[in-house]
């Protein structure tokens, strides 16, 4: 449904309040290490010094001797207790991974011991005291030196270290080669990060051997329908194990679902028969958390008509994987789904190479690899511009897809919803300056300063759908992704909601299901309550990520309000002694159409089937609850072929970033000026609380951009363990962001929403490369194109490297 | 990242205090505002079997004007000096300086002599007591000796006080009336460790030349150091563009750079030139100001 025929709409595009932030700011949420269960014990994981090495042998009597130790669990024992882990890659059993190495560690922190003790303390006390005897081998510390001859081998199943290296065509992508007036080239190198969410990953299980059932409350509770490949490594029935949602202190994809802290509490906890609580402290999380983020190097190049027109797409992309192709080539089939951005490029050529090196294994991170192909795409725009001798802007302008062509097909099989995108860039130059601006920059170049603009119009997909698995995969993928609530009327008339994932990860879900049931139901947003239940007896969630939630959240309220309302007027018409089809729902009570004074309040009408069935007509059953599983509005399969793909990720936002930075080219330091954005997510939920998803991902960009990176060295040694080194940006580098937002429902979406949760970060690391790059041009330096761009690195481009 | 059991203590008297380290030896550490050394303890990079609270010692607590110095005493919090009226009045530098330290938080509970005796190669303070010519008080068993600053700091994290000693305070000289005097760094985040800094104090005669120049610089090589041939290039000449960029070319003369992901050694040796530039160049403007 779109907006055309909404009544107008009362909630729904109000900055209320989020309804989350009361119990969190009061200390009140419940985050997982607040957890405490009579006779919990404490795991602390011991971890790998060496980035490739056998495990020859471990003793592990030192530690097991010390009061308070009640278990080692070697990497051996874990072995035999839990099977390989889940794994969504094509080929898992060339490349298989457990919880804890048991022969082999392949990166600088992988856990190869647990020690369970009555307190963390003690738990890291033991740890200290367990030697291990490892045979290192040959390091394998980037994607280049994985693929020179006579590298090490991670997996000894393997041929080489390449894990995948498969092509995408769509279109005549040679043809428009040969024709091409112009080919641009560009190579790009996106750093290795991570999500550094203020809690890390953690789990609380309970074993109860009485009836095999294994509890275990996560901070990273998703994909529910999943959890069966949990209980199959923890070799327990899929119905005994109930993952239970908590509250995650920020997730950003590093809590896309419950593995690494979940396995190793669920099989403690299982051995010992007690509960066990394991939460990674910021070291654990550094090292070996469930997945850093992309770490990829692009050779891309594009073909160009004589007048300017983006004809094709061709691309390599590298992958510098880490140890184990957990997600295989998600992220790819993610980038496929915004592969033109918002250009009209015909026809796109993509190469995806994905190697395994000794480093911590790649998964999702605010973007899940489409934020990396934004950057590769808006560089290579920008060079076009200059190889052309055209405005870049201008350059965009002439290639943007018009709104006269949504729903747009785009090469691959994927569909653009809507999109204005003339009207977003529009907005944002409104309030950008640029005039200002350009001037200062002539004035600061004759100081000897270097300030520059950086303009970038890129997409933004949003709601996550799981075909986008199936790209570069022969075999059918899986195609279901829903999302579920259910809505409970108490005799007062008062509703709560329970959902089904940890669908609190930062975002707004209980704000959007507050706003949405304002509408659907006429109550107050603020009177709702809200609970979590757990994957065993639980309807499916597939929770956030992928900015998926505020659509899918909605749809499922939509959906459970219905059922209400049929169910309210049904009683009502009983109650009015009036005929159903005379009734509407209206404010939060039913009456007869057009005449507001035979009226009943949903409190009214919810004690009839709570508590007087015989008042009630027979075929109205007791309870006044409504479940709905919705599943995703807009997907389709491949065909079969594969010609065509099918659409995947079709709600697609879109946003212009405006940076305006000065350079200091003694120092190599960037400081920004100036920033705007404006997004398009279609019709907006919540203001300030999009507001809040723009400057939280637009700083994780400013970080990706600038300061952030995992740097491992030749030896496969990580040297940014800590924030002393990973560098997060604080409020003193992040700009002041000046934020538009324009609304172009979708059609295809309840209410015209769109996803916006992983915005800033898709977008901000072009636009301050740009910016750089102006800032720098009248030096002659070379381009920004390898992340972060750190003071040292903008130097030796000043020095033309 | 929990650290190790450990025994508390937590001594009256800086006496008290001594005696605890001679008795506990070398797995003793004295406690002050622990912004370092706690965060050591939880990454297990230090485990002291016994920690020695001085925060409570009466006394110790002191900012004390001794008319051409101030001194500090071993417990006085970073954030006490940053907001002494005194301080403020007498050695602005320092104030200048301890914006510099951290962040505002880390400066409510760090002290200035806990900085100085972990003597990280980043601090501001061990440069500043260079360019200040300040002067350590150390304790021992055996008494109490006086170090200047510019013996006091051997290497990374190493200083010259022994194994049962404490620092007790320190003091800096007032900064004299009409020079100029400025710190200024480049980290690449707010708050975080310095890649290159500089600290100058600098007194013009009557004539308008240098007098007097001191100039310190940390963050890019084991220690924080003076820089010795700098100051002697710009002492009794104009301080000319030309002649505090020759000065700023000598700040590195002999020193080994540090290298690390943040910046190679020659990225550093560039940065450190540039900044003794900087702050020679405020100093002096400074200095010609008349500003204190």
């Amino acid at each position: 449904m779109g907006l055309g025929g909404m009544n107008k709409l009362n909630w729904i595009g109000r900055s209320l309040p989020r309804v989350e932030d009361k119990k969190f700011l009061m200390g009140r949420g419940g985050y997982i290490d607040d957890m405490d269960l009579h006779g919990m014990l404490h795991v602390a994981v011991l971890r790998s010094p060496f980035a490739h090495a056998i495990i020859k042998g471990m003793d592990t009597s030192a530690a097991e001797a010390l009061p308070g130790v009640v278990a080692v669990i070697t990497g051996k024992q874990a072995a035999e207790l839990c099977d390989w882990m889940p794994d969504f890659n094509p080929e898992p059993n060339l490349h298989k991974w457990r919880v804890l190495a048991d022969e082999k560690v392949r990166y600088v922190g992988e856990g190869v011991a647990v020690v369970v003790a009555e307190s963390r303390y003690i738990a890291e006390d033991g740890r200290d005291l367990i030697e291990v005897d490892y045979e290192p081998l040959a390091p394998v510390p980037s994607a280049r030196k994985a693929q020179e001859a006579g590298a090490a081998l991670l997996h000894d199943g393997m041929e080489s270290n390449v894990a995948h290296d498969s092509t995408l065509a769509f279109g005549d992508v040679d043809g428009e080669f040969e024709r091409a007036a112009h080919i641009v080239r560009e190579h790009v190198y996106w750093g290795r990060t991570a999500a550094q969410p203020m809690e890390t990953a953690g789990s609380v299980a309970s074993y109860n051997p009485g009836n095999g059932m294994l509890t275990i409350h996560a901070n990273s509770v998703a994909l529910t329908n999943f959890s069966f490949l949990v209980a199959g490594t923890l070799k327990i029935d899929s119905n005994k194990l109930d993952l239970v949602p908590m509250p995650a202190g920020g997730s950003f994809g590093s809590k896309f679902w419950a593995t690494r802290a979940t396995v190793t509490a669920g099989m403690c906890s299982k051995f010992l028969g007690r509960p066990v609580k394991y939460v990674e402290d910021r070291l654990d999380h550094a090292l070996s958390c469930d997945h850093h983020g992309s770490e990829r190097e692009y050779d891309i190049e594009m073909a160009i008509s004589a007048d300017g027109e983006f004809r094709a797409l061709r691309l390599v992309c590298t992958d510098d994987y880490g140890a184990y192709f957990q997600f295989g080539l998600g992220t790819h089939g993610n980038a496929m789904s915004q592969v033109i951005g918002p250009y009209d490029i015909k026809a796109i050529s993509y190469r995806a190479v994905g190697v395994l090196t000794n480093k911590c294994q790649q998964g999702a991170y605010r973007g899940f690899g489409s934020e990396v192909h934004n950057f590769a795409l808006e560089r290579l725009v920008d060079k076009a511009a200059i190889e052309l001798g055209v405005d870049a802007l201008e350059l965009r302008r002439k290639n943007f897809i018009t709104p006269d062509k949504f729903p747009h097909k785009i090469p691959g099989g994927n569909v653009y919803d809507s999109g204005n995108y003339e009207a977003v860039l529009q907005e944002a130059l409104k309030d950008a300056r640029l005039d200002y601006w350009r001037a200062e920059q002539a004035k600061a170049r004759e100081e000897g300063r270097y300030v520059g603009i950086g303009i970038v119009t890129q997409q933004e997909r949003s709601v996550y759908a799981a075909n986008e698995w199936w790209f570069f995969r022969g075999a059918e993928g899986v195609s279901s992704v829903p999302e579920s609530v259910s809505l409970h009327v108490d005799a007062l008339g008062k509703v709560s909601v329970t959902m089904y994932s940890t669908a609190f990860w930062g975002n707004s879900p209980e704000t959007v299901a507050a706003q949405v049931l304002g509408e659907e139901l006429g109550v107050n947003p603020d009177e709702v309550s809200f609970a979590y239940q757990g994957t065993n007896k639980g309807l499916p969630g597939s929770g956030p990520g992928g900015s998926r939630f505020t659509v899918m959240i909605t749809g499922a309220v939509q959906g459970a309000s219905a059922k209400i309302r049929d169910k309210a007027i049904k009683i009502a018409a009983h109650m009015l002694e009036v005929a159903e089809g005379d009734l509407e729902y209206v404010n939060g009570g039913v009456q007869v159409k057009g005449d507001p004074s035979q009226r009943k309040s949903l409190a009214e009408i919810a004690i009839m089937p709570r508590l007087f069935k015989h008042q009630l007509p027979d075929d109205i059953t007791s309870g006044f609850d409504a479940d709905m599983v919705y599943d995703h509005p807009y997907t389709t399969l491949p065909t079969a072929d594969r010609s065509d793909l099918g659409i995947f990720y079709p709600m697609m936002a879109h946003a212009t970033h405006i940076a305006v930075v000065e350079v200091d080219v003694e120092t190599g330091g960037v400081k920004f000026l100036d920033y705007i954005a404006v997004h398009d997510c279609g019709t907006v939920v919540n203001p300030r609380s999009l507001d809040g998803q723009v400057i939280g991902g637009l700083a994780q960009g400013v970080g990706q951009a600038l300061y952030e990176e995992f740097v491992y060295d030749d030896e496969g040694q990580i040297q940014s363990s800590s924030w002393l080194d990973y560098l997060i940006p604080s409020a003193m580098e992040i700009p002041e962001v000046r934020l538009g937002h324009h609304e172009t429902p979708s059609p295809f979406t309840p209410y015209g929403m769109k996803g916006g949760g992983e915005g800033g970060r898709m977008h901000a690391p072009a636009a301050i490369a740009s910016a750089v790059d102006d800032a720098l041009k009248p030096l002659g330096a070379t381009r920004a194109t390898h992340l972060p761009l750190t003071p040292e690195r903008i130097i030796s481009m000043v020095n033309g490297h | 990242m929990k650290p190790p059991r450990f025994e508390y203590l937590r001594p009256d008297s800086v006496g008290a205090a001594v005696a605890l380290l001679n008795e506990h030896g070398e797995g003793a550490r004295i406690l002050a505002g622990g912004q370092s050394l706690i965060p050591m303890m939880n990454f297990r990079i230090a485990q002291p079997s016994h920690l020695i609270d001085i925060t409570r010692v009466p006394g110790l607590d002191a900012i004390t004007d001794e008319g051409n110095a101030i001194t500090i005493g071993a417990a006085v919090r970073q954030s006490t000096v940053e907001y002494s009226p005194v301080v403020k009045d007498r050695c602005p530098l320092l104030v200048e300086a301890l914006k510099w330290v951290a962040h505002e938080p880390i400066r409510h509970r760090g002290t200035v002599c806990g900085s100085l005796a972990h003597a990280d190669p980043h601090s501001e303070l061990a440069a500043t007591s260079l360019a200040l010519n300040a002067t350590f008080t150390v304790v021992g068993a055996s008494g109490e000796r006086q170090v200047p600053a510019v013996d006091f700091f051997i290497g990374p994290f190493t200083t010259v006080i022994e194994s049962g000693e404490m620092l007790s305070s320190v003091s800096f000289p007032v900064v004299p009336a009409g020079s100029g005097y400025a710190i200024d760094e480049f980290s690449r985040t707010h708050g975080n460790f310095a890649i290159a800094g500089g600290v100058s104090v600098i007194q013009l005669g009557a004539d308008g030349k240098v007098a007097s120049a001191t100039l310190s610089m940390f963050g890019m090589a084991s220690r924080a150091f003076r820089a010795f041939a700098a100051e002697e290039r710009l002492i009794g000449s104009m301080p000319t563009a030309e002649a505090i960029a020759e000065a700023a070319d000598l700040a590195l003369v002999d020193v080994d750079c540090s290298a690390d992901m943040h910046g190679s050694e020659e990225y550093r040796a560039h940065l450190g030139r540039v900044y003794a530039g900087r702050v020679l160049t405020s100093a002096v403007a400074r200095a010609q100001g008349g500003s204190k």
